[in-house]
């Protein structure tokens, strides 16, 4: 029962296929849905499941509420993205059931990274992941953007994993284990000198890994190129999904494998976290695409998702516990990035333009998404009333609390300077006058969509206690530790 | 018996061969063979902790060697996805040079 | 020391013995009627017409097709790297490492007969 969540998605992956194979024209018009079905039920599974903290696999799987909590919105953002791919895809490629049934593996691969308790299923889920991403990168086979984009994303990958590998190679080394735990343990019990200096230098390559899924500077140049070349569907889940679990497996690793070294991964992690937001934000500053904003703003924000963890400390009671922070910003940077590329995406599919100059004059062709690109744009800013300001509070809390100021200053800072390239946006499509202003037809499915992300975005601020329990409970199992 | 060491030294230097191949070359197939070295590497340095590490019962604990068998199905799942995208590029634009694919920058 | 160097040569020199007694047994017994076709340079799965007869040049471009069928084939040559620690460990396993293998078997066949389906098995 423990693992019903996955099992349900490899079912539903296989069960595309099979559909896929064996269907007629008029059955594959049904494989969104049956996709859609799959992630419902393996959403209530983790719902029926919650609770849970086991160990299972010989302790390289852990279904605790830290990973159940990731599941949850994995099984979100791959409901939203087949919702909002299905207009999309339609006219631009024939093989709609691969592209589903890929996709159900990739969020199967987000479920098992956020579970993997061992350095071999942290690998394996990884790159269980990276693969499916550069198949979805590269869909459009004809399109020479999204050839470009894989293969980039690809090398960049290939890379990045090996040298992680081999940073997850020298931590069995020294250790003895692939075990999470008993790495910790072993690292607790040892008085040898040399193994404190491999668990230096390990996590630093681990970290090569990590950081390309989760874009941290330095490991982030695929990400503007893959942003732009992929099907926006795709761009929306390779900007929320990779990143969230990216971020569950650094938690994972930094706060039970290495509690006993936090003084020197500290500052590493202020350091990175310091270039990452401020790059992203200058670099951004500059795009003329929309899909490229967006990538570097991601980056950004991956950036002050980081603060949470430079932040940590998780001894007291202290409502700045620094992981929470990071979990409400996840959640909240989920349906805020997404809305806004469910906006991008239904501009795409009525008129094909993805650049901002084309979004003069929206709020006459389409007022809605107008408006709704307010509402996210506030929100990634980190300005109240929206879901991204919450998120902020938390990590820059963390941040103060911990006496990181300069950190903190910064931060702030540079949400500053992103208001800016947002700004711009919106005054494109409020005060210039746009060159076609006949009216922009959103369909009813993006329309749902974009209710239901801009909803969530505005009553996580306005009822945020849900979501602190829900962060609370997920963070629990980590209390024993340091 | 050969000290641990030498067994690291040799995957240190071929790492370091695999990444500086994936770094320098330009032929994206190249960059996959350096990317396969660094992967082989690993798998020394897996099977030689192995051996070395917890020596007292090698026969009850084969994580090591596990993990060496994954990553050479996982390597193999690589090359195959890699050089299906390389493929890809070459149908549109005839060329495996990386630096002739270059629509986006920046 | 010696003689386990003794095994390894016995076995050097079985591995040349075992090949070359199918060589000689058919250089022996077969009829020798050459002709054009058959006396020109070989490699498999290149026509004939591929080779121009100037330059026997090995820089031709392969046929896309080699390559979706070695994809196919790397797939059940690396599912042997998981069957032989399964085979070796089976006593112990049970039965239900049965069910374990062949529902992974199952996933790999789906793969392949959806690659059936597709046409990417066909020569064409």
């Amino acid at each position: 029962m423990l693992i019903s969540p996955e099992l349900i998605l490899a079912i539903f992956g296989m069960l595309v296929l099979v559909v896929d194979l064996i269907g007629r024209a008029r059955t594959r018009e049904w494989l969104p849905w049956v996709t859609v079905l799959g992630f419902v039920l393996a959403f209530a599974a983790t719902l029926y499941i919650w609770g849970s903290n086991a160990s299972i696999f010989a302790g390289m799987y852990s279904v605790d509420m830290f990973s159940l909590f990731f599941k949850l919105l994995a099984t979100i953002a791959g409901t939203m993205i087949v919702l909002v791919s299905i207009d999309y895809l339609r006219g631009r490629t024939t093989r709609q059931g691969e592209f589903f049934s890929i996709f159900t593996f990739s969020i199967l691969a987000m479920t098992m990274m956020a579970s993997s308790a061992s350095l071999l299923m942290i690998y394996l889920s990884i790159e269980f992941l990276s693969y499916t991403s550069y198949l979805l990168t590269g869909f459009l086979r004809e399109d020479k953007k999204s050839n470009e984009a894989a293969l980039k994303y690809f090398l960049y990958g290939a890379i990045t994993s090996a040298v992680m590998l081999y940073g997850l190679s020298l931590l069995y080394g020294v250790s003895g284990s692939l075990n999470l735990t008993d790495i910790a343990t072993a690292f607790a019990n040892t008085v040898d000198p040399s193994v404190r200096t491999v668990a230096l230098v390990a996590p630093a390559l681990v970290l090569a890994g990590l950081g390309f899924k989760i874009s941290l500077v330095p490991f982030h140049q695929w990400a503007p190129d893959a942003y732009e070349g992929a099907p926006t569907p795709v761009t929306a889940f390779l900007s929320v999904g990779p990143k969230a679990v990216g971020f569950a497996i650094l938690l994972r690793v930094a706060l039970t494998t290495l509690p006993i070294y936090q003084a020197s991964w500290i500052p590493l992690l202020a350091v990175i976290s310091i270039i990452t937001m401020t790059l992203g934000n200058l670099v951004a500053l500059r795009q003329t695409n929309i899909k490229r904003l967006l990538a570097y703003s991601s980056i950004a924000q991956a950036g002050y998702m980081l603060i949470g963890l430079v932040g940590v400390n998780l001894t007291g009671n202290s409502p700045f516990s620094g992981l929470n922070g990071v979990l409400i910003y996840l959640f909240a940077y989920l349906f805020t990035n997404l809305g806004a590329f469910i906006c991008v995406i239904a501009i795409e599919n009525a008129t094909g333009a993805v650049n901002i100059a084309d979004y003069a004059g929206l709020v006459r062709r389409a007022p809605f998404v107008a408006a709704l690109f307010i509402i996210f744009f506030l929100s990634l800013a980190g300005i109240p009333p929206t879901a991204g300001f919450i998120g902020k509070f938390f990590v820059f809390g963390a941040a103060l609390r911990e006496g990181f100021l300069t950190l903190a200053a910064i931060g702030v800072i540079n949400s500053i300077i992103s208001v800016f390239y947002y700004f711009a946006v919106i005054r494109a499509a409020f005060f210039l006058d746009a060159k076609d202003p006949s009216p922009i037809r959103i369909t009813p499915l993006v329309t749902a969509m974009l209710t239901v992300t801009a909803a969530m975005v505005l009553l996580i601020a306005v009822y945020p206690q849900p979501l602190f329990n829900l962060a609370a409970w997920s963070m629990g199992m980590f209390g024993v530790v340091k | 018996m050969i000290p641990l060491q030498f067994y690291l030294i040799v995957a240190a230097i071929l790492f370091c061969l695999g990444l500086f191949g994936a770094l320098a070359r330009r032929n994206a197939v190249a960059i996959l063979m350096g990317i396969e070295l660094m992967l082989n590497a690993v798998n020394i340095n897996l099977v030689a902790f192995w051996r070395y590490v917890k020596p007292a019962a090698p026969t009850m604990d084969l994580a090591g060697q596990i993990f060496a068998l994954f990553v050479v199905t996982l390597a193999a799942a690589e090359a195959a996805i890699g050089l299906a995208l390389i493929i890809a590029i070459y149908r549109s634009r005839d060329t495996v040079n990386v630096e002739d694919v270059d629509l986006m920058k920046w | 020391m010696l003689d386990r160097y003794g095994i390894v040569a016995i076995f050097a020199l079985l591995a040349v013995i075992f090949p070359a007694i199918p060589l000689l047994l058919s250089l022996v017994i077969r009829p020798k009627k050459p002709n054009q076709s058959k006396k020109a340079t070989y490699e498999c799965g290149l026509e004939f017409e591929d080779f121009p007869e100037e330059a026997q040049n090995v820089w031709v471009q392969f046929r896309v097709q080699y390559y979706l069928f070695a994809l196919i084939f790397v797939v059940f040559d690396i599912e042997v790297v998981y069957l032989y620690p399964w085979a070796v460990a089976y006593n112990t396993l049970g039965p239900f490492a049965l069910v374990e293998m062949i529902v992974f078997l199952g996933i790999l066949i789906l793969a392949l007969a959806y690659a059936w389906r597709n046409g990417l098995l066909e020569w064409t």
